[in-house]
């Protein structure tokens, strides 16, 4: 393991699904000598691309668990994640980008920047992380990379800097100039092993002069000793362009642009030269933690081996000998026979084996140093634990987790599958924040709920694979809510005073809507018509009350709740004749505040060939969908629309039949709103089925 | 209520008159100025207007993504709740967005056939039937004449007014009539023109042709600040 840690990049590789990520990293690892064969993603092989290890995500042909995988380059030692493309699994990116220096965003030179890709990038700006973009697939029919440039400006607001021009396009794609050398690269070798170095061809020379002028008037931003240089007509080197690129980029100002077809096996090496010269080292960027005994303030940590150790346990895997936990160590070192402490559970922990993951293989180390990533074994712990050398206290930023949408029942089918469901469940949980599950009390089901349809399919999927439990699923379920839209006054009395210990307690005040956030109690009780040891009992009783909408069952959300007088017993007020008296006063005022039931409304963007548009706006329309709007880029166009969950079931069919496979779509989260009436009396009809049959 | 006091409050309605929507069906606006002066505000104020009376916008932009046209909306919208002091103005501004479709377009590739076949496309399928079409950036320094002739025709058949932005020039001397160049070819198929000239801190709305203000907002202007029209003293 390299010492100096100004030679270690951790990169992730994201992009849009199906733009070559997985191929590009297959044969990063081939070039740097980490697998001796390639594959293909959807290989005939029947082996498959090295990085999507699970054999769903071959099946598939999409990259679902992010493989930690390392390899070394020109004496760089390289970490990659492999991220995975679809949008209902962003918590794997967001997860990676948390981890990560340096990013290399895959945009695919037919297909160009797609809504995938915006996610990506946004998630990117939110971490701060510099990426390089790499424009893959210039082999195939109808590749543009001016179109890819264009985009990346207009569309994602990256000021593009191409490093290179490619030298013929689709199946005339020779290899790229090189314009920080002004060279011409070829890729020889039926792998593209070995790097040809030639003039630049006649033809091209002029417009390579004109992009290396522009390529140095972009980098002149980052540095007074280059534009000096080119103020007194001095040669540029080739360090003072990098050592200028470099700043741009890790200050996320300019995003430089390479070219290639990871396929045809051209293009590769010139990109890990440039991960290697202009991506961030760890000692580049400032991580912080949180200081849990000073109220979370943020401390700076140092990439010191020697400080004591923080690191983050950003993934975990089970393996058949045990959990697998991959760590960034942030601060210190990690080293086997170590103790460390789980901040989240306080618990201490004996550090076993310490391996350095190559996608499913490993390499036992002694030990990971800060700026590393590596993997331990036989640790019990949750994603996003922070580990600490004993006496600090100190916690990673939390991750920004979404509140899942969508549910389904889960049924083992015999007591064997009952016990690998029971292992899944526990596991998956653990592994992904947006993944939960609970018990329905009154039915007994056990219900998985998660971001999108493909997100429970995939892990259903999972569970009778890798854990060979055969379930039985209900239908998706769309996690409604229920809220009030007016204010609505209660004054309730809760007595019960014949026989045994009495009770007795009154509560009175408004309920009322709130805007933002989902409960909130405002004691305005003066002159003690409540005593104040009851009043936290009160606001449990309304709390209480939330959980099961009085309407519908589903959770109340944005209420408001002031209690401004009431009366109390000296001996038969009680913590128990409050918090009933204020599930009377609830019921009492909830109706009366007129509720509505919400749904959740997902932001989906579609991008299809323009002559289908008219039937996807149709499809969009039918299913309640508002369409925001239309932005017609040429051959294709992209349409954003906001459609209500309930109605997204199965879209992803219907959409291919719609447009012969060639249209994609992306849906998250946007808000919750209002059931239409029409639709909230069905939802009442169904419910009222349902209450039936338990019956 | 809210909605309709919103209306009558704002210093737009006065464009309108007595009637609820500036421009009849099938007519023809054009708001001209210099780049930069304030076009697109004005006439994202004219759509909402219409939004709020409950007629469907069809927001056509030229070379902005329709995140950029979707925040000059929220923007303005809620440079108007503030001023107006509109109390949930999200929920408004909820009931008031599917009055609005944007369709954008990069320059290249427009035509007006081809907004027809896109528009014939919503609203033979039902999908969005606009009152009102907001054209915005396209180039009148090229002769559009024709094109404009045969968008008149189809904004006749299916009952459309039609706004446009139109961009003027600094070194251009205005033509007879004080009309912008850009006017003078096609002239005869706008009924109403406005215009936005800078004159110190304020920008002057001026109407060229079509509208008689009321006198108690005879003199208008973009606030520079928010962009948003108000009477002026002259």
């Amino acid at each position: 393991m390299k010492k100096d840690i100004r030679f270690v990049r951790n990169i992730g590789i994201s992009a849009h699904i199906d733009s070559g990520k997985t191929t590009l990293t297959e044969r990063i690892l081939f070039y740097t000598q980490r697998i001796h064969a390639m594959h293909d993603v959807k290989g005939k092989d029947g082996v498959g691309a090295f990085m999507d290890s699970m054999e769903l995500e071959r099946e598939r042909g999409i990259t679902i668990a992010s493989a930690a995988t390392f390899c070394e380059w020109k004496a760089h030692e390289i970490n990659i994640i492999d991220t995975p493309g679809h949008v209902d699994f962003t918590i794997e990116v967001e997860r990676s980008l948390r981890v990560l220096d340096g990013a290399i965003l895959v945009l695919c030179a037919v297909g160009g920047v797609q809504s995938q890709s915006i996610t990506v990038d946004q998630q990117m700006r939110r971490y701060r992380v510099p990426c390089l973009a790499f424009v893959n697939k210039l082999d195939r029919s109808g590749a543009n990379p001016q179109r890819v440039l264009d985009q990346l400006r207009e569309r994602l607001g990256h000021t593009p800097v191409p490093l290179q021009l490619p030298i013929g396009l689709e199946a005339d794609f020779q290899g790229v100039v090189d314009l920080i050398r002004m060279k011409a690269l070829y890729f020889d070798g039926d792998k593209g092993q070995t790097v040809r170095v030639e003039e630049i061809p006649a033809g091209l020379l002029e417009e390579a002069r004109a992009r290396r002028e522009a390529l140095i008037d972009a980098a002149s931003l980052f540095s007074d000793e280059l534009t000096e240089t080119i103020l007194e007509e001095r040669p540029v080197s080739e360090e003072m362009l990098f050592s200028a690129l470099r700043r741009g980029t890790l200050e996320r100002r300019i995003t430089p642009v390479l070219f290639g077809s990871a396929y045809k096996n051209k293009g590769v090496q010139p990109l890990l030269d440039a991960v290697c010269a202009l991506l961030p080292c760890p000692e580049d960027v400032v991580n912080e933690a949180l200081d849990m005994d000073r109220g979370e303030a943020p401390v700076r940590l140092s990439s010191h081996p020697d400080e004591p150790l923080v690191a983050l346990a950003f993934k975990l895997e089970d393996r058949s000998y045990g959990q697998l936990t991959y760590v960034r160590v942030y601060q210190g070192t990690l080293a086997k026979g170590d103790t460390v402490v789980n901040v989240r559970t306080g618990r201490k922990i004996k550090i076993g084996r310490v391996v350095r993951m190559h996608s499913d293989q490993m390499e036992e180390i002694d030990a990971i140093p800060a700026g590393y990533i590596g993997a331990l074994f036989g640790i019990e712990c949750a994603s996003g634990d922070t580990f600490v050398s004993p006496g600090l206290s100190l916690t990673m930023t939390s991750m920004f987790v979404p509140t899942p949408v969508i549910s389904l029942a889960i049924s083992p089918r015999n007591h064997k599958s009952e016990i690998g469901l029971s292992k899944a469940l526990n596991r998956f949980t653990k592994e992904d924040p947006t993944f939960r599950t609970h018990t329905n009390p009154e039915t007994g089901e056990t219900i998985i709920s998660g971001m999108g349809e493909l997100h429970l399919e995939v892990y259903v999927e999972r569970i009778q694979r890798e854990y060979g439990a055969e379930v039985t699923v209900g239908a998706p379920r769309v996690a409604y809510r229920e809220t009030i839209t007016q204010r609505a006054e209660f004054d309730y009395l809760h007595k019960k005073q014949t026989g045994g210990s009495g009770q007795y307690g009154r509560v009175a005040g408004w309920l009322e809507p709130l805007a933002e956030g989902d409960f909130e109690f405002e004691n305005q009780v003066v002159g003690g018509a409540i005593p104040t040891a009851f009043i936290p009992a009160c606001e449990k009783g309304f709390r209480e009350c939330l959980a099961k909408g009085p309407k519908m069952e589903f959770p109340v959300t944005g209420v408001r709740v002031v209690v401004n007088d009431g009366a109390s017993h000296p001996v038969d007020s009680s913590d128990l004749a409050f918090q009933q008296a204020a599930r009377g006063a609830f019921l009492q005022a909830y109706f009366k505040a007129k509720p509505v039931i919400q749904e959740p409304i997902m932001k989906v963007v579609v991008e299809t060939p323009t002559g289908f548009q008219g039937a996807v706006m149709g499809s969009l329309n039918q299913r309640r969908g508002m369409i925001v709007g239309s932005q017609d880029e040429g051959n294709f166009c992209v349409i954003e629309a906001q459609v209500p969950l309930a109605e997204m079931f199965g879209y992803s069919t219907v959409l291919r039949s719609l447009t012969q496979g060639q249209a994609q779509f992306t849906m998250e989260f946007l808000a919750y709103r209002q059931v239409p009436q029409a639709i909230a009396e069905e939802l009442e009809k169904k419910a009222a089925a349902q209450k039936k049959n338990v019956a | 209520m809210l909605k309709r006091e919103l209306i009558l409050r704002n210093p737009v309605q006065s464009l309108a008159g007595e009637s609820e929507s500036i421009l009849r069906a099938g007519h023809f606006g054009g708001i001209l100025a210099r780049a930069g002066v304030g076009k697109t505000a004005l006439i994202v104020q004219i759509a909402l207007h219409a939004m709020l009376n409950g007629r469907n916008v069809l927001h056509v932009s030229l070379n902005q993504p329709v995140t950029r046209t979707n925040l000059w909306y929220r923007e303005i919208f809620g440079d108007i709740a503030r001023q107006m002091r509109i109390e949930r103005a999200e929920a408004l501004w909820e009931e008031i967005l599917p009055h609005r479709f944007i369709m954008t377009f990069r320059t290249e590739g427009f035509s007006v056939p081809k907004l027809e076949e896109r528009l014939t496309d919503l609203i033979e399928q039902k999908i969005f039937l606009p009152r009102l079409l907001i054209i915005d950036g396209l180039s009148f320094d090229e002769p559009q004449r024709e094109a404009l002739a045969g968008l008149k025709h189809y904004a006749r058949l299916n009952e459309l007014g039609v706004w446009f932005s139109i961009r003027t020039h600094r070194h251009e001397e205005p033509g007879p009539g004080g009309l912008p160049r850009q006017l003078l070819d096609v002239e005869d198929l706008f009924e109403v023109a406005l215009s936005l000239v800078p004159a110190g801190e304020e920008i002057h709305v001026n109407v060229l042709k079509g509208i008689t203000l009321p006198p108690e907002h005879a003199h208008l202007a973009l606030d520079p600040a928010t962009m948003l029209v108000k009477s002026r003293i002259p």
